[in-house]
């Protein structure tokens, strides 16, 4: 098999890259292992101010739509977080105080819906606020098995059922100016939260849930679709086991699924992610990039990889690949000429692209325009 | 008489005060047990979780051997749920001398333990995950124990019998008259509330924070801090206690318990100012795996999921700098005779193992001051929860098909698991995945076990000690905390004191699947729920 581009990692930063090379005319392959940080994905994309035109164009082209409005959001437990660049159904506010009665609406034994902690701190904020349960025949089902109760199952079972909730909390209301429902809605069907909104005579907000994240899944499943469409190859399910790399040159990688296949192209995205994707793989001596061996930045005693404060910034995770100004991987000090380096396998390598999220975003398109520059 | 006085005030909410008030308030005394943090939280719930047959002992110290074998006799009858009787193997390797099997096998009968010399093979056999390469083995008693519910049966059987418990409430002075001890000075450390208590006698059962409620009553009484470093790993990899058959030396005892295995420990002697945060150092997690290593060659490969040390409350004897020459045996103190401090009681030394028999002594001495005539019976009555011998026969009683969510109930609270609400889908919700923990079963902790944080949840359920370590379950958990308490501030501090907890056990063996674990809830915790 061979493309023009293969991109290992089909997260965020993959996605984005993968849809951007297609766009070009590009034939390109996604390697993804199916597990990656859209599925805790908060519904705010972190550190992108001011976001470029390609970049809402290309969210929106997928069906994600999205808003700039720099403010505070509702976190599951009842704080406030700064933000701005936001999916469709996270609402920002210019501050914590958005609204004077608030409704929250749960489900009866849903625990991961914090619905006590999410009154507490709006209370905090002035608030009044009012919980109510609901109790839809609907969600019986998921009381025979005890670990049911998830944001997924319950959001599958949304998609069909959401005017019934829509019915029951009109009736609940009463002179409250919000509502907040959990982030359980428009998985498949994305006009569900809109509907919502529009059929229930008062503010709706989303507030999240425990992992995983039904806005970001909705994000996953949508950014794949696109990509699908434009005719790129996603690889589903699938992983790297190793590479092959000749003077400064990677030719081809070999995958778990596709035993002894080569998959060949003219140039590599490395989005893997970091710890949690297993882009990054740590033992008790050293942090390491399990594919192509790449040079990664970490400290070597291993005491000042933690702070052992819980809440506080921990070392660890600034761990990341190095890579040069244009993204292009190292490796024993020497730049991989065709293999670029997106997302959060950085780490704290090269700031200028910012953090988190918006890293994702902006390494992804610039390995994109480096690759389409050649 | 009024409600803050007592018969006997009990200080340390350790398997010893726990076990000494359950003695007393079965003589019929008005008991109060103040712990100024949650019960097992010193050494009781920072071993190994081993119930010794005394074997260890049986060369260098027949005492403790003798008792040993005597209480772990005991403790199969009296605390049913709380134990696992596994058996244990000494084995001989390569570089250890085979001579000293027949050594430790004639201390051992001599001091009452059944020890059979069985065939390599056979041992390979019986426990497949034992080193291969071993040249020796001898079959011992040995099992495994959970402190936390056997500290917590402990306290709910004071409690049926009349007890009170004060949980998170610290001594904070003696109130004496003349050259006797009448009462206590507390303050409630969640709440700020100060409160003074009465009783004729007071015993000091604080393990090794002993010697510091005995200088506050104005007497001396010298521990020993020996610092005791082990790793939980998140699979059982043996089925029975693997120990090596040499004399006692580090990190030679791998102890299967629930769904985990523990290897310890070391013995570092240490200041008395560290014994309230025990660290364990790097060099201690590359010991204990090396040795580890050497008992079971899988534990190499097998995620640790948690680093933690205890304090040994040895009593000083000599100048020995590794504590383990010490005995370990029990010491009473009468401070009357000893000190000619009235009213005074001092229990300490011994091991989890023995804390049936120092509570036993302690109680036989609190009866003394107070003339009061009546027998022990705590070696032959059952803890609640014990009654019945086989968790699944228990399972079977109460629900006719149980689910492997509510056996796994029945394993950890024995017959108390009847009390658990069911047949109510909303109360069979599971909270905690990874051990199988259900809404039922954390209201029943709520409702009868003194459980103020997320921690003592933890203590009384195995909440959170699973392999996700509490990703998940805590802030579920959190919420019916919430609700049963009616205060959601207070719970949102009490959810980052229990990551806090967490983390300061992992980030030790902070590496591959556990690093990985541990990024995920730091991000989960801090950008997607918003701690």
């Amino acid at each position: 098999m061979k493309f023009d581009t293969v991109i290992i990692g089909g997260g965020l930063s993959g996605m984005i890259a993968g849809i951007t090379l297609q766009k070009a005319g590009q034939r390109t392959a996604i390697i993804s292992t199916g597990q990656n940080a859209l599925h805790f994905f908060s519904g705010s994309f972190e550190s992108m101010q001011e976001p470029e035109q390609r970049v809402l164009d290309l969210f929106a082209e997928a069906g994600v739509r999205l808003h700039y409005t720099p403010g505070v959001r509702l976190m599951p437990l009842g704080t406030f977080k700064e933000s701005a660049l936001s999916l469709e159904d996270v609402d920002l506010f210019p501050t914590p105080a958005f609204a004077k009665k608030v409704l929250i609406v749960n489900f009866t034994g849903y625990h991961d819906f914090f619905s006590s902690f999410l009154a507490e701190g709006l209370e905090k904020q002035g608030m009044s606020c009012r919980v109510r349960f609901l109790n839809l025949p609907e969600m019986e089902r998921f009381e025979q098995s005890p670990s049911e109760m998830r944001s997924v199952q319950i959001a599958r079972t949304m998609d069909r059922v959401w005017e019934k909730v829509v019915q029951e909390v009109r009736v609940l209301l009463k002179d409250e100016d919000t509502v907040i429902l959990p982030q359980v809605f428009g998985l498949q069907d994305t006009s569900v939260p809109g509907r919502i909104r529009q059929n229930i005579p008062a503010r709706v907000i989303f507030a999240g849930t425990l992992p995983p994240s039904v806005p970001g899944l909705r994000t996953q499943i949508l950014l794949k679709q696109r990509y699908q469409l434009l005719g790129g190859t996603y690889l589903m399910g699938d992983e790297v086991v190793r590479a092959h790399t000749h003077r400064g040159v990677v030719h081809s990688v070999a995958t778990k699924n596709l035993d002894n296949h080569y998959v060949e192209a003219d140039s590599f995205i490395l989005s893997t992610g970091s710890f949690f994707s297993k882009g990054l793989v740590s033992n008790p001596f050293e942090v390491f990039e399990p594919i192509f061996g790449l040079d990664v930045e970490f400290k070597e005693d291993r005491n000042e990889w933690y702070n052992p404060a819980f809440k506080e910034d921990q070392p660890y995770m600034h761990f990341g690949v190095k890579a040069d100004a244009n993204l292009h991987a190292l490796k024993d000090g020497k730049p991989l000429k065709n293999l670029y380096v997106a997302g959060s396998v950085l780490g704290d390598n090269c700031p200028e692209f910012g953090t988190a999220a918006g890293k994702a975003i902006r390494t992804a398109l610039h390995a994109v325009d480096q690759i389409l520059k050649k | 008489m009024n409600a803050n006085e007592f018969d006997v005030i009990i200080i340390g909410g350790g398997i010893t005060g726990a076990g000494t008030q359950r003695d007393c308030a079965m003589r019929g005394l008005r008991t109060l047990l103040i712990e100024r943090s949650d019960i097992a939280t010193g050494a009781t719930g920072r071993n190994h979780g081993l119930l010794h047959s005394g074997a260890r002992y049986a060369v260098n110290d027949a005492e403790s051997a003798e008792e040993c074998i005597k209480e772990n006799m005991i403790l199969r009858r009296i605390a049913a749920h709380c134990i696992d009787e596994t058996d244990g193997l000494f084995i001989t390797l390569p570089e250890d001398d085979l001579g000293y099997q027949q050594t430790f096998v004639d201390a051992c009968r001599h001091a009452g333990i059944s020890a059979e010399i069985i065939d390599p093979e056979l041992a390979r056999r019986l426990e497949p995950s034992v080193n291969p390469d071993l040249i020796g083995a001898v079959r011992v008693p040995d099992g495994s124990v959970d402190p936390f519910r056997l500290c917590a049966a402990n306290m709910l059987d004071a409690k049926l019998h009349g007890g009170q418990v004060r949980l998170h409430t610290e001594v904070t002075g003696f109130i004496k008259e003349g050259d006797t001890i009448k009462g206590v000075h507390t303050r409630n450390r969640q709440t700020g509330e100060e409160c003074d208590y009465y009783a004729p006698v007071t015993v000091n059962a604080c393990g090794i924070w002993g010697q510091h409620i005995a200088e506050m009553a104005g007497v001396k009484v010298g521990m020993f801090p020996a610092k005791g470093a082990l790793l939980i790993f998140a699979h059982r990899v043996n089925n029975l206690v693997i120990n090596r058959c040499r004399k006692p030396s580090n990190a030679d005892i791998l102890v299967p318990g629930d769904t985990v295995c523990v290897i310890g420990t070391t013995s570092t002697r240490i200041p008395f100012e560290e014994c309230d945060h025990v660290a364990v150092t790097p060099d201690e997690v590359t010991l204990l795996i090396t040795e580890g290593a050497k008992l079971a060659p899988s534990l190499s490969s097998t995620r640790i999921l948690r680093a933690y040390a205890g304090v040994r409350p040895l009593v000083s004897a000599d100048d020995d700098p590794s504590g383990r020459n010490i005995s370990r045996g029990i010491v009473c103190l009468d401070h009357e005779t000893r000190d000619g401090l009235k009213g005074f009681i001092t229990i300490t030394g011994g091991k989890l193992m023995t804390y049936r028999l120092m509570a036993e002594i302690a109680t036989d001495a609190v009866c003394r001051k107070l003339a009061v005539q009546k027998a022990c019976q705590t070696a032959d009555i059952p803890l609640p929860g014990s009654e019945e011998k086989s968790y699944e026969a228990v399972a079977q009683k109460i629900w006719e098909a149980p689910t492997t969510a509510q056996k796994a109930a029945a394993s950890r609270m024995g017959t108390s698991a009847a009390r658990i609400r069911t047949g109510n889908k909303r109360d069979d919700a599971l909270i905690c995945e990874c051990e199988e923990v259900s809404v039922g079963e954390i209201n029943a902790a709520i409702d009868r076990l003194e459980v103020s944080t997320l921690t003592d949840l933890r203590r009384r359920t195995r909440v959170g000690m699973g392999t996700c370590q509490g990703e998940f379950c805590a802030c579920r958990a959190a919420g019916l905390l919430a609700k049963a308490h009616g205060c959601v501030e207070s719970e949102r501090t009490d959810l980052e004191d229990f990551l806090q907890e967490r983390w300061k056990g992992n980030f030790p063996i902070g590496w591959g699947d556990t690093l990985r674990e541990a990024e995920y809830t730091q991000w989960v915790y801090k950008h997607v729920l918003g701690l």
